[in-house]
């Protein structure tokens, strides 16, 4: 298939928003978007962290195949982030101790978000080329960016308001993502 | 229980070696489990692809009892393949009991709104029309895009379907069909409708030219 | 009751205070979605019909007792620096391993499954149930617990498919429950449903919760607190 890049971006960001769509990165989507703040610093994390992942990935799905070895990949994906994880956080460490301690536990746990494993799997299932893996990348994650950062801001709105008890916490971050995701679901058709 | 972790000095060597070991022991172990798994299950997983891919082919073809796999070369060429082989361009000739032939199917796919659409199609080579068509995997909008699997003013558009050269498969929009080669999209479903129309399109152009300058040989199924 | 406040991330609560089967403490105690709020990727994704639903939750089960079983065995030889990676590494291998049975078993299923059975891999609930509990017990304890937290997984995500597919196709496993003429509610079974099926389940499920915990402060005398507790 050859998608236009346009197509991928405008698809990967807003048609098929990661979270708000596909529904990757909930865990962290959930429990990081109580303050703005922090939601953009992890998003921008996140989204270095699937570019350079999903690249790198793109580059070991063309060893794989030239080795048969195609069963491998799915560690051979999770190692590939595990260790850009790690980069990243010793680069944070190193550059800027204050948005480190910030992050805090959040950062490790980027290994688990189902956005990052979802960008090699993709590329790997629609045969992109390595400018369609990193455009995919980049457009995938801000839209998760976009996302986090949008919920956060309701969400410090909200804060302030009147819940019944019974939603407080997870039950209404869940409706509020809902009504993002319906307000989304209005892309749809963008583009073609 | 765990050895403490100790970065500096002199030990520190000593505490990387049993860590590359276990790590390496632990690597060959899951190596191991993977590699028998596949070995254990390829046979069951491929028997299973070929009843489903058997199934699409009689569903599309009534009465069909004999089926040929045709993979084409990349000089052009025809190929019989045994079972189902790999990627690249291949097509499936159907026959009867008696040996007559019926009729041929071919794969398309094209993305639609949520992800590849991957659909068979039937192709009469005499009149070069599309006879039939069944989508084999989708992930489109429930309610919505998945209509083109089952809705039946959709799936009409298939029954005798104008695949010639020189007017191409075009998906125009809901009510406004005039020729044999447009497809009449799904009100709502405009996207996925397309795609139908596109890959059914990419794969005329690149299938049916090889099985009309074949087609003597084909209908003879060798 | 703070048990519906947003955990941090991944960490849900974790502490088993009283020592029950590891069976039953994953099933009902501290279900997996419900009360500790993990694996929400496919618990949203993949509910949107009973028969995915059903189908992923014993995929997810099989790989927990798997990888559980496998890290409680290398539990003891295992350096502090390289566990996680080992851990990361067993659970990736139990979610291949998963990935070829299911082809086995059913293609359709398979492909309606889709990324989310490798996806499994980065589901928050195994690399906490094995960090948390496999690595600390023994092997057979170590399979109950994956099996316990992996079927109660199995049970909220039913839940959910169950309200999603019965109010937004009029059908359950596919057997059309009203007949021709109902006009589903689509949004359940598209992405916004799965999260407002979700909320409506947690405020349930909090709710029900609370009730039982006000219930049994009024009925048990102070000194009886603790027998109740094991009983329930």
């Amino acid at each position: 298939m050859n998608e236009s890049l346009t197509h991928i971006v405008l698809d990967s960001m807003f048609i098929n928003n990661f979270v708000l769509a596909v529904f990757l990165g909930m865990c962290s989507f959930i429990g990081i978007s109580g303050k703005f703040a922090t939601a953009w610093r992890m998003g921008l994390s996140v989204m270095f962290c699937i570019t350079v992942s999903g690249v790198l990935s793109y580059f070991m799905n063309i060893l794989l195949v030239a080795v048969h070895a195609e069963f491998l990949r799915l560690i051979c994906y999770i190692i590939i982030i595990a260790a850009t994880v790690q980069l990243t956080e010793m680069f944070i460490k190193k550059k800027s101790p204050a948005l480190f301690r910030e992050l805090g536990v959040y950062l490790p746990l980027i290994t688990t978000n189902c956005a990052v494993l979802y960008v090699p799997l993709m590329l790997t299932a629609r045969n992109y080329n390595l400018v369609q893996t990193t455009v995919f990348s980049l457009a995938g994650s801000g839209g998760y960016c976009i996302a986090i950062c949008l919920l956060s801001l309701v969400r410090e709105r909200i804060d302030l308001s009147d819940v019944a008890s019974l939603a407080k916490g997870t039950a209404l971050t869940l409706v509020l993502a809902a009504i993002l995701s319906m307000a989304f679901m209005g892309f749809a058709g963008m583009g073609n | 229980m765990n050895p403490p972790a100790n970065n500096t000095g002199p030990g520190h060597t000593s505490a990387a070696i049993p860590m590359i070991k276990i790590l390496g022991s632990v690597s060959l172990m899951c190596g191991i489990l993977i590699v028998a798994t596949q070995i254990t299950t390829l046979g069951r997983i491929t028997h299973n692809k070929e009843i489903l891919l058997r199934e699409s082919i009689e569903q599309l073809l009534p009465g069909m009892h004999k089926q040929i796999t045709y993979g084409i070369e990349p000089s052009g060429d025809l190929k019989i393949l045994p079972g189902l082989e790999g990627k690249g361009h291949r097509f499936f000739a159907g026959y009867d009991a008696s040996g007559n032939f019926l009729g041929i199917v071919i794969e398309a796919g094209d993305r639609g709104y949520a992800d590849v659409i991957s659909a068979m199609y039937s192709y009469n080579p005499d009149r070069r029309t599309i006879t039939g068509f069944q989508v084999v995997a989708m992930r489109e909008t429930p309610g919505l895009g998945d209509k083109i699997r089952s809705d039946p003013g959709f799936l009409a558009n298939f029954k005798n379907l104008e695949a010639e050269p020189d007017h191409p498969i075009t998906t125009v929009k809901h009510g406004s069909k005039r020729n044999p080669w447009e497809i009449d999209a799904i009100s709502g479903a405009t996207i996925s409708s397309r795609a139908v129309g596109r890959a059914l399109e990419t794969s005329v152009q690149t299938v049916t030219p090889v099985i009309a300058r074949n087609l003597d040989r084909i209908k003879r199924g060798i | 009751m703070s048990d519906n406040q947003a955990p941090i991330a991944c960490h849900g609560a974790t502490s088993h205070a009283v020592d029950d089967s590891p069976f039953v403490n994953g099933l009902w105690k501290h279900n997996p979605v419900f009360v500790q709020v993990l694996g929400m990727c496919p618990t949203l994704a993949i509910t949107n019909s009973v028969r995915n639903a059903i189908a992923m939750g014993l995929a997810t089960t099989f790989v927990l007792a798997l990888s559980n079983g496998l890290v409680s065995m290398i539990r003891k030889i295992v350096p502090n620096q390289v566990r996680i990676a080992s851990y990361i590494a067993i659970i990736a291998t139990s979610v291949t391993i998963v990935g070829y049975l299911v082809d086995a078993i059913s293609i359709p299923v398979s492909i309606a499954l889709g990324p989310f059975i490798p996806l499994i891999v980065t589901n928050c609930i195994t690399l906490e149930r094995a960090e948390g509990y496999a690595a600390k017990h023994k092997v057979t304890k170590g399979v109950l617990d994956g099996l316990g937290t992996g079927l109660g997984f199995t049970f909220a995500l039913t839940c959910l498919g169950t309200i999603r597919e019965v109010l937004g196709s009029g059908t359950f496993l596919g057997f059309s429950l009203f007949g021709p003429h109902f006009e589903p509610w689509v949004l359940f079974v598209l992405p916004p449903g799965g999260f407002i099926a979700l909320a409506i389940w947690l405020m349930i499920f909090t709710t029900w919760r609370s009730w039982r915990a006000k219930l049994k402060k009024a009925t048990t005398k102070p000194g009886l607190v603790a027998i109740a507790e094991v009983h329930s």
